[in-house]
Parts: structure tokens; C-alpha cells; sequence
């Protein structure tokens, strides 16, 4: 994580120490569309993923003033997420319904999605929403943990080692989760590839 | 080609990013944060309000580290002071209260006049009994049942009123 960035948060989270509760709202917005997008494809239901959110800037809240800075409050917040979103999807069991969220229109100018459509006949062939059908289903199909080290990495972007400090697993357990992932969804998606339009 | 490979599988969820919630949703969201904080609140007992509060003053006072060594130790002195003052103080209260009681049963002046200068609990409370329980047990008679002396005057010591 970029230095700056780190810096902005401490001074924002010393700040909402000392009761200045607009700091936290800063923090609030600056990690909603972050924090969204890991607990979506988590969840891939827009409202359940739209209380989780509430729910894990409450708990950050109150639990800001214990915050020690012992690692980055990007971390700590993505930390609070992932474990209230596992608590959640545990509860929830496999009793569920898609809620997806509406695919930006840019993703037709975004050059991955141009050379998949190039190259792949499978996404050549199946609208853009079954695609997201598609993957959403895969993506469920995966346990919940290999969910989250899938979302953080491939969705997010996030480094392995950044994946291990938020699960506190080994960056090897990560490694592991995430090749155990790749081939099952390799399998999930091989009907999609044989047959792009259901 | 069998299957998609790991970098197809990569780029295909990183499409996933493009799924966005509807528009003004994280503008919102903060709106919406507030008003639930709100409404969680105005659902809190009085007592939790308090306590929170409460817990809140002491992290921003920082009681842990004012809570070191040599305030503890005041503290303990100051607690024992107190401890041992009220300890050496409690039994004179006794022996003030023994030898104030009689006085206490007393008139304030030898004929039982109301002055000014007399203390007003003395007129007014009376704590003692004008003759103790033994004094008035002899005035009974064995045979008669027992007679309740209301005031220290008896009743028939009231002149009668004749029209």
C-alpha cells in the first residue's frame, strides 16, 4: 500500500479517536465502493451486501478507539469485512437468490473484455448477461473462504501478501486456496465454454 | 482449446468489476449510514446511552495511564485517611450520644417554659418518654388491663367543661 495513503488514514483515524466524527466519515466514503465490491462478490446479492456494509462501518466505529495501528487501517477495515461477511454467508447457508448489479456500460470499452470477445468463442457467443450469470454461479459454488481469496485477488487486485495479513493465513495458504480455487471454477465454467448459450 | 486457463479465468473475473451497484448509491451511503446510527440509538435504553458515554469519557481521559503507580498509591493513602478517621471517630459518637440523651428527655429550662433562646429540637422532638417503662408499670394496677399514656398529662386530669 502506497505510503500517502497510509498516512491520510492514520491522520483520519487518530482524528475519529479523538471524537471528530466527520474524520470517519472521510474513511467512510473513501472505502464504501472498496469495501462494496469485496462483500458483492462475496455475496452476489446487492442487499444483503448493502446491510453487511452498514453493519461493518458500525462495527469499525466502535471499534476504532481499540484501533492500535498495529497494521493498516486498510487491513484492519478489509479484516472487519471479510470475517462479518463469512459470519454472515455461514448463516445464510446455501438458501439464497442472485441480486446482481447492473454491468457498467465501459466494460464494452475495456481492452480485456475486447480481446476475450476476440478470442474466446464461448464470451463471443453469450450476451453480457448471461456472462455475468455464468460467473456469478461459479463464483457461489466455490466455498466461502476460496470466495474471498478469489474475490481479493482476482476482483481486487489485491497481493498475496495483503490477502494473508486480512485472513491472518499463511501467504502459502493463500497460494494454496487460490490454485484450489482457479480449477474448480476451470470445471464450473467448462459448461459454459461447451455450451455459451443455455 | 479444452478449457479456459488460468489467465482466462483471471480476466473473466476481473470483468466482474464492471458490476456496479445503481447510480448514487455510494453518494448516498453515507446519508444512509447516519440515519441507521440514529435510529440505533433512539433504540438504546437510557442506561446504555449512559454507559457508553460514560466509556467514552474514560478513553478520552485516558484512566489507564492515570491509573500509575504513585496515584494508586494516593489513592490507597487517601482511602485509609478516610478508613481510619471514621474508625477513631465512631465510638466518640457513641458516648456523645449516651450522655446527650437525657438532655434530650429533658425540658429545655427547669419549669418547661418555651423560650426563644432554647434549642428547637428539644421543645419539639421529644425521644424519651417522660417516666420509663418500669416508673409506669407501677402505677397500674395488676388486675386493670393495660392503659396507654398518650400525652404526659393524663386524660382524666382534664378539667371537664360544664355549660
Amino acid at each position: 500500500m502506497d505510503q500517502p495513503r497510509r498516512d491520510e488514514d492514520q491522520e483520519l483515524v487518530a482524528r475519529t479517536q479523538s471524537g471528530d466524527a466527520s474524520a470517519f466519515d472521510q474513511l467512510v466514503i473513501k472505502y464504501t465502493p472498496r469495501l462494496y465490491g469485496l462483500v458483492y462478490n462475496m455475496t452476489s446479492n446487492h442487499e444483503d451486501t448493502n446491510d453487511l456494509l452498514q453493519d461493518i462501518f458500525a462495527k469499525a466505529y466502535k471499534a476504532i478507539r481499540g484501533f492500535r495501528g498495529k497494521s493498516s487501517f486498510y487491513t484492519w477495515v478489509h479484516s472487519i469485512a471479510v470475517n462479518m461477511t463469512l459470519n454472515f454467508l455461514k448463516k445464510r447457508g446455501r438458501r439464497f437468490q442472485l441480486s446482481l448489479d447492473d454491468v457498467d456500460a465501459s466494460i464494452q470499452n475495456d481492452r480485456e473484455f475486447m480481446e476475450l470477445t476476440a478470442t474466446s468463442s464461448p464470451v463471443r457467443e453469450a450476451d453480457l448477461s448471461e456472462l455475468q450469470r455464468r460467473l456469478n454461479e461459479a463464483m457461489m459454488k466455490l466455498s466461502d473462504e476460496h470466495r474471498a481469496v478469489v474475490t481479493m485477488f482476482h476482483i481486487q487486485g489485491m497481493p498475496h501478501a495483503e490477502i494473508s495479513k486480512i485472513l491472518r493465513v499463511s501467504e502459502g495458504t493463500v497460494r494454496s486456496r487460490l490454485f484450489y480455487a482457479n480449477r474448480q471454477l476451470q470445471n464450473y465454467l467448462d459448461e459454459f465454454r461447451k455450451n455459451p448459450v443455455s | 482449446m479444452d478449457e479456459f486457463n488460468d489467465n482466462e479465468i483471471a480476466r473473466l473475473l476481473r470483468l466482474k468489476r464492471h458490476e456496479q451497484p445503481p447510480p448514487g448509491y455510494f453518494e448516498n451511503f453515507l446519508h444512509e449510514f447516519h440515519r441507521r446510527q440514529r435510529d440505533e440509538l433512539l433504540r438504546q435504553p437510557l442506561w446504555r446511552i449512559c454507559l457508553e458515554r460514560a466509556r467514552e469519557l474514560m478513553f478520552r481521559l485516558d484512566v489507564r495511564s492515570l491509573a500509575s503507580y504513585p496515584v494508586a498509591v494516593a489513592a490507597v493513602l487517601v482511602c485509609a485517611a478516610v478508613i481510619s478517621l471514621k474508625i477513631y471517630q465512631e465510638p466518640e459518637k457513641t458516648q456523645v450520644a449516651l450522655q446527650d440523651a437525657p438532655a434530650l428527655s429533658t425540658p429545655a429550662n427547669a419549669e418547661g417554659e418555651w423560650t426563644l433562646a432554647s434549642p428547637v429540637a428539644t421543645r419539639i422532638f421529644r425521644t424519651q418518654p417522660l417516666r420509663n417503662f418500669d416508673q409506669s408499670a407501677q402505677t397500674h394496677r395488676a388486675s386493670a388491663p393495660p392503659r396507654y399514656v398518650l400525652d404526659s398529662v393524663p386524660v382524666s386530669y382534664e378539667p371537664t367543661f360544664k355549660f
